[in-house]
């Protein structure tokens, strides 16, 4: 099966897509219009350890601002590891141990002198499965604000994290229910909303559509691919189909934490240089 | 790229800021304080119980009565008047609470554990925990009346005893308040057994019983056996059941006698009073423990004998229970 | 050959039924052991067999046999609707059982103008705290710490002298209604408007408020007391209306079960007044109202002595124990599974406190005397001793089980919470503490029981034999179990064993079997969410 059946194929399992028809385009390309993208995040030689094993090997690549980047790979090739390295979450590990640079605006968060808490402020984060805090919703989206006592304007601002995050409009009148009574789609939107809220530059998303049914996963593909229009989107996935349709830059790594190849998506899809790469993607491995 | 406006902030040390700093310093200090508790139990019980022996007291500056170390662990008789400061005559009692209890607690203990681990249904064990979890939370006050309110008559009706103290007694309720403990250690021990033992000797072709007696318990044994250690230690420090059920009078015991080892074994004898380490504790305090004096520091003396006691059992079962969870690990 | 096919055969299960016979037996020896004496204890304590035949056979008719019948009728509806019956019963009872115990407080130990005062001086600091979170500030958090501090301390200096120098006073019931009843109408005011809307907030707020003045008022014109009836009001009337009416809105298939309380409170009722009219004679039992509040404690006498002094000593060590031991032993908690490295001192401090959860009582005794007594040079036997020592000895209680609550909390909680961007004293405070409260609270009430039952350690820190009712630091403390045992060893005697002893028990047991079941009832209700 070619990649551009591919991609056809899923094309069609979402229903009524308003970006079927653009597909084989990439939904990169529209953005690419508006010319090079410049550097937020870049690792320089990015190795990382649990005690004795490496779970990442010398990664070097460059991440564009306001761009949607995927990172796809068999499990336990590091691509989570790697997402979680951007925002020091790697830190909360006692036995983790990172080697070489992670620069974030030029700057390598792994300096003495960077807080992690400060850095993650600005690097949002979600996660493969929904965690909202068993808080109201507006709790929920206002926690990182009052994190931070950014709270004058509060009602404002809940409210348009959770348009952004599409969710306003069915939850508009339950702000006071819990965030555990809505469904699992829902709830991870709410997760998003949450990220979003504090305006970071960057969103870590790690396989955040991979607990969630085919609707609610088209969903949050849509808002993605919004969310790119202001936010730099780092997104783990397993799921090739879905790299291909939301991403404009691919990275992919192999086991061993191996950077193989990170081009833009469609290079990746359709011409890969790596054999490796080609072997992956069309399923003949992993 | 590097520009001052977009790394801004990124150095602000929220991880550093005071607030967090002295929410870290309070719960270390918590933590701290058990250590603390720790080194004060071990510091106090040392320095005061120096004071009671002749060897250590000159040193502390303690003019007056002291005992010596042979009087202390080879002295037949227990008292203040004399006085006489042997303490192995309260050991001895302790030894004897601490087998007559032991010989209750742990056949039912460790049946209850099986019953509990392998035969009960959902429904009887969310009945039978709660059940067993009464046993072990009636303070031991009120066992120590049930013993000489209740079955001591009980006692003296089939075997005749004389008055309203005896070791037996104490030695039953000792039992009831100690069997919770086995069960629940050594349940554990046994849930913590792999199913695939159990499929296996299925497999074989062996009855629930086969692989109860033949697959679990041999499986769980050591933490079964931590149990046991973990349950005795509490007998031995279990103070108000024994004090009340056991009375307080301190029994003759030559530890230099071989026959005075074997009356330990002697159901007779524990139809009679007898006072342990901890009813000493308790009988002492009636003197003036507060100026110091003799009575004072035996108390030290003996605590610290139990303390010695209880903690080196704790680590035993300790050592024992971690055995056998880095086997299933 | 050919029987082979006839079967396998059988495999004898006749030792094993017979084993698990045996273990089902040993399962139950001791539980059943304890059942036959609390049947003794309980017999000798209330002495059913003295009361008329006529008295059984009214209470039979009145109170028991509907009891059956609805409590029958009720399981058959469905399991739930049974429970929110027995709720619906124990609730009140518990309930009412502890305001009477905070009553107590309050007739003999506080007077409610030092009360008053010291709520007064610790408002200002606490409405500073408010303030000062409402405001958009730029406050050095340490400047904000220490402002607070300095105005708690000048507060508690300066506040209570002025407000007992005051000319005029409100009446003992109206403090309490100010101190008590003010902040419960706010908390479940808000509580209900976050539930039903804010409508119902403010009405059940102003309920609250106005319920507890009535029930000065009744407590005083039926002789019952202003304080007991401000206190039965807001402590057992309150909970008991909030249950009813959490029940009929949001249970409204389970609303029938709440027919069993009626049934018993009528039948109890209807019962009192027709032995009361046909002359019938109650049991005499030990535990009466005498018994109850009498504060004699000495004499051969079984019928003159009470546990009174017991009972307000207990509640009174109960809340010292709590004031020092919850915050420090979940603060350890917290530090050694959010904090701690993994080092060779965090795994000897872990190894640490679980050696001293089984260190005896008695030698926790030990130290409490020699720390404080002779040490520290406090008096012997006092409040603050008797609770300090109980405190350490329930500390490694308080932490362990504050662990293993605070390890249920998921850690994608606390994933979600740094990704946020939060501190650790963030996490600890928005997240984990809140999820892991249920946990905390079941531990440190098993753990407040297993303190109050605790008389070895008192007995070592040489507390009094004679005690009276305490109204200071300084005070003699007694307790229930200190009690029982002075009884038991000062007058040994079958005469005493049988019948003041029994009576004794089944006061201190009834205390304790209701807080283990509480404890036992909020880990229920939070596991299954």
């Amino acid at each position: 099966m070619s990649n551009a059946d591919q991609r056809t194929d899923v094309s069609e399992g979402s229903s009524g897509d308003e970006y079927a028809v653009s597909v084989p385009e990439g939904r990169g390309r529209d953005r690419d219009a508006d010319g090079e993208a410049s550097t937020i995040i870049e690792s320089r030689d990015l190795s990382v350890w649990y005690n004795d094993n490496q779970a990442l090997r010398s990664v070097s690549m460059e991440i564009p601002e306001k761009r949607v980047t995927a990172m796809v790979g068999p499990s336990g090739c590091g691509k989570s590891t790697y997402l979680r390295s951007i925002n020091r979450m790697n830190d909360l590990i006692d036995a983790a141990r990172v080697e070489g640079e992670m620069l974030f605006n030029g700057k390598n968060v792994y300096d003495d002198d960077v807080d992690p808490v400060a850095l993650r402020r600005r690097i949002g984060m979600v996660f493969q499965q929904p965690n909202p805090f068993p808080k109201s919703i507006y709790d929920n989206v206002a926690y990182g604000l009052r994190l931070q006592d950014r709270t004058e304007n509060l009602d404002e601002k809940v409210e348009q994290a959770l348009r952004k995050a599409a969710l306003w409009d069915e939850v508009k009148d339950q702000l006071d229910q819990s965030g555990l009574d809505l469904s699992g789609g829902q709830q991870q939107r709410l997760c998003i909303a949450r990220a979003i809220a504090v305006d970071p530059e960057v969103v870590l998303m790690d396989e955040p559509a991979s607990a969630l049914d085919p609707v609610a996963t088209s969903k949050i593909e849509d808002l993605i691919d919004e969310m790119a229009e202001e936010y730099t989107v780092v997104i783990v996935t397993h799921n090739m189909q879905q790299a291909a349709r939301i991403s404009d830059k691919t990275a992919v790594f192999l086991t061993g934490g191996e950077l193989v190849e990170f081009d833009d998506t469609e290079k990746i899809f359709e011409n890969p240089e790596n054999e490796r790469v080609e072997d992956y993607i069309t399923g003949k491995f992993g | 790229m590097s520009g001052d406006g977009a790394t801004e902030g990124l150095t602000r040390r929220t991880q550093n800021s005071s607030r967090e700093l002295l929410a870290k310093a309070f719960f270390f200090g918590c933590a701290a304080l058990s250590v603390a508790t720790t080194l004060s139990i071990i510091g106090l019980l040392v320095y005061e119980a120096a004071k009671f022996f002749t060897i250590s007291a000159p040193l502390l500056g303690i003019e007056g009565p002291t005992a010596t170390l042979t009087e202390f662990f080879t002295g037949s008789e227990w008292g203040l008047q004399g006085p006489n400061l042997g303490v192995m005559p309260l050991v001895a009692v302790t030894l004897m609470v601490t087998i007559g209890s032991g010989l209750i607690a742990i056949p039912l203990g460790v049946a209850t554990a099986l019953y509990l681990s392998e035969y009960a249904s959902e429904r009887a064990r969310s009945y039978l925990k709660p059940a067993l979890e009464i046993l072990a939370g009636v303070p031991s006050i009120i066992y120590g009346i049930f013993a000489v309110a209740y079955i001591t008559p009980v006692l003296d009706a089939f075997f005749g005893v004389d008055g309203l103290f005896n070791v037996a007694s104490a030695c039953i309720v000792v039992g009831i308040m100690i069997l919770p403990m086995v069960a629940s250690v050594s349940e554990d021990a046994m849930q913590a057994v792999p199913d695939d033992l159990r499929q296996a000797g299925y497999g074989m072709g062996a009855t629930k019983y086969d692989v109860s007696t033949g697959v679990v318990v041999p499986a769980a044994a050591s933490g079964i056996f931590s149990s046991f250690i973990l349950a005795l230690s509490r007998a031995i420090g279990e103070t108000m059941a024994v004090t009340l059920a056991g009375g307080s009078l301190a029994r003759e015991f030559d530890p230099t006698s071989i026959a005075s080892y074997l009356s330990l074994f002697d159901p007779d004898s524990y139809l009679e009073p007898g006072m342990t380490m901890t009813a000493a504790m308790i009988q002492l305090l009636t003197g003036d423990v507060t100026g110091g004096g003799l009575a004072y520091r035996s108390l030290f003396a003996v605590g610290l004998v139990l303390f010695v006691i209880t903690l080196a059992m704790n680590v035993l079962s300790d050592l024992i229970a971690r055995h056998y969870q880095e086997d299933y690990q | 050959m050919s029987e082979a096919y006839e079967g396998f055969g059988r495999v004898s299960r006749r030792i094993g039924t017979l084993f698990r016979g045996v273990l089902f037996a040993s399962t139950l020896a001791g539980i059943l052991t304890l059942a036959v004496l609390l049947v003794y204890v309980a017999n000798d304590a209330v002495r059913p067999l003295t009361a008329d035949p006529g008295w059984h056979l009214t209470f039979f008719l009145t109170l028991v046999l509907p009891t059956i019948g609805v409590g029958w009728w009720s399981y058959q509806r469905s399991y739930g609707t049974l429970t929110t019956g027995l709720l619906g019963t124990v609730l009140p009872a518990v309930a009412a059982l502890y305001a009477g115990g905070l009553a107590a407080l309050f007739i003999d130990v506080i007077p409610t103008l030092v009360w008053l005062s010291f709520v007064v001086a610790l408002a200002v600091p606490a409405a500073l705290v408010v303030g000062l979170a409402r405001t958009d500030r730029d406050v050095p958090f340490l400047a904000e710490l220490a402002t607070v501090l300095a105005v708690t301390v000048g507060s508690l200096l300066v506040i209570p002298g002025l407000v007992q120098s005051l000319p005029t006073v409100p009446a003992d019931w109206m403090v309490l209604v100010l101190t008590l009843g003010i902040p419960e109408a706010i908390l479940l005011g808000r509580w209900i408007g976050g539930r039903w809307g804010r409508r119902d907030g403010w009405i059940a707020g102003v309920a609250i408020l106005f319920g507890s003045a009535v029930g000065g008022v009744i407590g005083m014109t039926t002789g019952l007391g202003a304080i007991p009836g401000v206190a039965l009001a807001l402590f057992a009337a309150v909970p008991t209306g909030l249950y009813v009416a959490i029940v009929a809105r949001e249970r409204p298939e389970r609303r029938i079960g709440l027919l069993l309380p009626a049934v018993i409170v009528g039948g109890a009722l209807a019962g009192e007044l027709l032995v009361g009219a046909l002359g019938f004679a109650g049991p005499e039992s030990w535990v009466d109202w005498g018994f109850l509040t009498s504060t004699v404690q000495r004499g051969a006498d079984p019928g003159a002595v009470g546990i009174y002094s017991g009972v307000v000593g207990t509640i009174l060590l109960m809340f010292v124990v709590a004031a020092i031991a919850v915050p420090a032993g979940v603060g350890a908690a917290v530090y050694l599974e959010e904090y701690a490295p993994d080092t060779t001192l965090t795994r000897i401090i872990d190894v640490n406190i679980s050696n001293l959860a089984g260190v005896p009582s008695v030698v926790y005794g030990l130290l409490g005397l020699g720390l404080f007594v002779r040490y520290a040079g406090q008096p012997t036997g006092t409040l603050l001793v008797g609770g300090a020592t109980l405190a350490l000895l329930v500390f490694p209680i308080v932490i362990i089980s504050s662990r293993e609550a605070i390890r249920a909390v998921p850690d994608s909680a606390r994933q979600a919470s740094y990704g946020m961007g939060a501190t650790r004293w963030q996490t600890v405070k928005n997240v984990v503490l809140p999820r892991a409260f249920p946990g905390i609270l079941t531990g440190t009430i098993l753990a407040l029981s297993r303190a109050i039952g605790e008389t070895a350690p008192l007995l070592v820190i040489g507390a009094a034999q004679v005690f009276g009712v305490p109204n200071s630091w300084d005070s003699a403390i007694g307790a229930m179990p200190l009690q029982l045992y002075v009884w038991a060893s000062t007058y040994a005697s079958p005469a005493f064993y049988t019948t003041v002893l029994a009576a004794g028990i089944v006061v201190l047991l009834t205390a304790m079997l209701s807080m283990n079941s509480i404890a036992i009832y909020v880990r229920n209700h939070y596991e299954q969410r």
